[in-house]
């Protein structure tokens, strides 16, 4: 329509560009050292589009599809389920400052998570511990939804003190849990709270791709209706917007996306937050641009973590999940100190 | 049964907040092209009656009707189609543009999946237009003043095109000419055939540019019509606890509203004022509001003093203009002169027409002269009437003083 759309649309295009760039690198670089050429040999082989391997190791073909690859893919799909969950959250609630977390996602994970190791599942399936947080989650979700609601109507601030609340009380049953647990259970559990992409395989990705992208492509179609329920609950209901509906139905979906990504990743803090944030100062408010640039942004954010994290300490590498705290916690203080200033709203 | 049905209907409507009642047994109908100003003190119930008539906040009996179609039977949607509500001071957040926010007022057109089409665009930059906002497209709402958002939130719920519009204060905090503005602008929506619901502060404005007032208090209606039969001392001492005096202005030609404070004197001492020409508009105000009983004679058709005299409610007596005194218009004066505990002949000038006037001060039981100019400089009776004067104010029960000094002493 006007310059302003296609500003934004070659910004979007140039995001991609170098989104799958970085994958490209990602999962080329690491300990064992793969030429991008060859890399792409074995993408391509064995995605079916060419057949021969030709100059390649079969290690290297096992390191890049077998471990990098649904590595990587795990990293984008959480990445875009945070960032797109993120910005939808902040929309509904008009409120910068909420994240998939405040709803109690996490809190709810980390319980099934817990009880998924406590009763020795996770040994027996590398299924049980995701399916066991993705019911936490929805869960949590689930109790804090009905503590809300009112008539029908669920009041943003009730939400948010019942969604800490809920957190609270799930986090202490996860902490009584773990003091009956023994070390190598509290490692494997400790492991999980730190979010990470490391082991991460294509059962990994295959359990996680249908709900994440799924949810991300409604939420993106959605976004029109989420910019008049961000102008709040009396004047949306005053263009026709079925809001309480519609909050419900988003909710959910945004529930799905990410308790699906946590599930598979750990969870993983400050990627819902500040990545919404970051290209809302970019591109404006406009959820659909702000919606899939945040999808886009929020795993490229992941990528780059999770690169900075294997490349920092050679030998060893860092989770991701303590890379985001640790780039997304300043960021999000210098976010505060801004606003206190008057300079966001 | 097929006779047109009302643009709405409002029957029987309470709502109650926690079985606390806050509006009880509302009724009344709006036509098209109505411009209705809903007015009431502050607790009156007027913002709960814009919200549970648009359906935001549910009644508890009662029907609401919009062109014969009960509000239940409306989907989400087809409600936002009829009518457009522009809520009490909206937080804008997240730096959306006026466009964008103008833009939303197109959602109840559009299907779920749809996106504004260029149709919308042409729609939402016309009323844009038209509230004066078009240079505004792009700037962040919650930069703007208040007067320029006020106009494009206005802009937004035009946009909505439906044939009833619902406003709750949109003129709070705005200056004078911005209040104005939005006013004038709601006047003309209204000769388009719109129906226009307007929650005002300001009684003068909404009186003036109203077809229709309905007050509202403690959650009922105490008037509905035409704002002069609305806008009375009475009905705003019902409602507002104001003491007040309700007139037409002769410079604006509009209704216009002089309030004081309770009267401070109980015993209404009845008092009679012997005036014209300007020269007791003062003292009216100050014997009025201080609570004495006052009638006011005899005073041409058309004197200021009448005007005022009108205005408080008081008693005169009047004779036209541009002629002697009537004989009946003499006789009554010096009855109610004869009868008033009190008498005050104001500093008034003296010419043929008038000096009956003059000669009936001579009844007065207790008479104050108000004298700010000699008389000499007042007589245009060659004489007359300082003859006559003097005489008066050697009289025993006479007392003259200064305007400034009478007001500062009664």
């Amino acid at each position: 329509m006007s310059s302003g759309v296609i500003k934004k649309q070659i910004l979007l295009g140039v995001m991609s560009i170098v989104l799958i760039t970085m994958c490209a690198i990602s999962i080329s670089w690491g300990q064992v050292q793969v030429p991008i050429a060859d890399t792409i040999t074995i993408l391509l082989k064995n995605m079916g589009i060419t057949d021969t391997l030709q100059g390649v190791e079969q290690a290297e073909e096992a390191v890049i599809w077998h471990i990098r690859t649904p590595r990587v893919f795990i990293g984008v799909l959480t990445g875009a389920a945070l960032g797109v969950s993120g910005a939808v959250m902040q929309g509904i609630f008009s409120n910068p400052l909420a994240d998939p977390g405040i709803i109690g996602v996490s809190g709810g994970a980390s319980l099934g998570a817990v009880l998924a190791v406590a009763l020795g599942l996770s040994a027996q399936s590398l299924y049980y511990m995701p399916l066991f947080a993705l019911g936490g989650a929805l869960l949590a979700v689930g109790i804090i939804l009905l503590l809300a609601m009112r008539k029908g109507e669920i009041p943003v601030m009730v939400l948010l003190l019942a969604g800490v609340t809920v957190s609270m009380f799930m986090g202490a049953l996860t902490s009584g849990i773990l003091t009956f647990m023994n070390e190598n259970s509290i490692r494997e559990f400790l492991f999980w709270t730190v979010g990470g992409l490391d082991n991460r395989r294509w059962e990994h990705v295959h359990l996680a791709a249908g709900p994440v992208i799924f949810g991300v492509i409604i939420l993106c179609c959605m976004a029109r209706h989420i910019n008049v329920i961000v102008l709040g609950e009396e004047e949306a209901r005053s263009v026709g917007v079925p809001v309480a509906k519609l909050r419900m139905g988003l909710l959910f979906l945004v529930t799905l996306t990410t308790a699906t990504a946590v599930c598979v990743s750990g969870s993983i803090g400050f990627v819902g937050l500040i990545v919404p944030h970051i290209m809302r100062l970019l591109l404006g408010p406009d959820h659909r641009t702000l919606i899939p640039a945040s999808g886009i942004a929020g795993a490229l954010f992941l990528i780059c973590c999770d690169l900075i994290g294997r490349m920092i300490l050679p030998g060893s590498e860092i989770r991701v999940g303590i890379i985001t705290s640790l780039v997304g916690a300043p960021y999000f203080l210098y976010l505060l100190h801004r606003m206190q200033k008057g300079a966001l709203h | 049964m097929m006779k047109e049905s009302k643009a709405l209907d409002v029957r029987n409507v309470a709502v109650a907040f926690d079985d606390k009642p806050v509006l009880k047994n509302i009724n009344f109908t709006a036509d098209k092209g109505e411009f209705i100003g809903i007015i009431g003190p502050n607790g009156a119930g007027k913002s709960t009656l814009l919200k549970c008539l648009r359906g935001l906040i549910p009644k508890t009996s009662g029907e609401v009707l919009f062109s014969g179609q009960s509000i239940h039977q409306l989907a989400d949607k087809q409600l936002a189609g009829i009518v457009a509500y522009m809520q009490q001071g909206v937080n804008v957040s997240f730096g959306f543009s006026a466009l964008e926010i103008v833009l939303t007022g197109r959602y109840p057109y559009l299907n779920w999946w749809q996106s504004e089409s260029k149709d919308d665009y042409a729609i939402a930059r016309k009323y844009m237009e038209f509230t004066g906002v078009s240079e505004l497209e792009k700037v962040p709402v919650q930069n703007m003043s208040g007067g320029q958002r006020q106009r494009v939130l206005l802009a937004k719920v035009l946009t909505q095109e439906t044939p009833i519009i619902f406003l709750d204060e949109p003129t709070a905090s705005l200056d004078l000419l911005y209040q104005e503005e939005i006013f004038d602008h709601c006047k003309k929506i209204c000769l388009d055939g719109k129906t226009v619901l307007i929650v005002a502060h300001d009684l003068k404005l909404a009186a003036k540019f109203c077809t229709r007032l309905i007050l509202l208090t403690h959650g009922e209606v105490v008037a509905d019509g035409l704002p002069q039969f609305v806008v009375t001392a009475e009905n705003l001492e019902k409602t507002y606890g104001l003491h007040s005096a309700v007139f037409v202005n002769k410079v604006t030609g509009h209704l216009d509203i002089h309030t004081y404070a309770a009267a401070t004197i109980s015993t209404n001492p009845t008092v009679h004022i012997i005036g014209g020409g300007g020269t007791a508009d003062q003292l009216l105000r100050h014997l009025h509001e201080k609570g004495y009983n006052l009638s006011i004679g005899v005073l041409q058709q058309g004197d200021t003093d009448a005007d005022v005299a009108a205005a408080f409610g008081v008693e005169s007596i009047l004779s036209s203009a541009f002629t002697e005194f009537s004989l009946e218009a003499i006789n009554s004066n010096k009855e109610k002169i004869a009868q008033a505990e009190m008498v005050i002949l104001t500093n008034l000038c003296f010419g043929q027409l008038n000096l009956a006037n003059l000669v009936a001060a001579f009844s007065a039981k207790q008479l104050i002269i108000i004298e700010d100019l000699p008389i000499e400089q007042r007589d245009f009776t060659q004489g007359a009437a300082t003859k006559l004067y003097k005489k008066l104010v050697e009289s025993s029960n006479v007392t003259v003083q200064t305007t400034t000094d009478f007001l500062e002493k009664t």
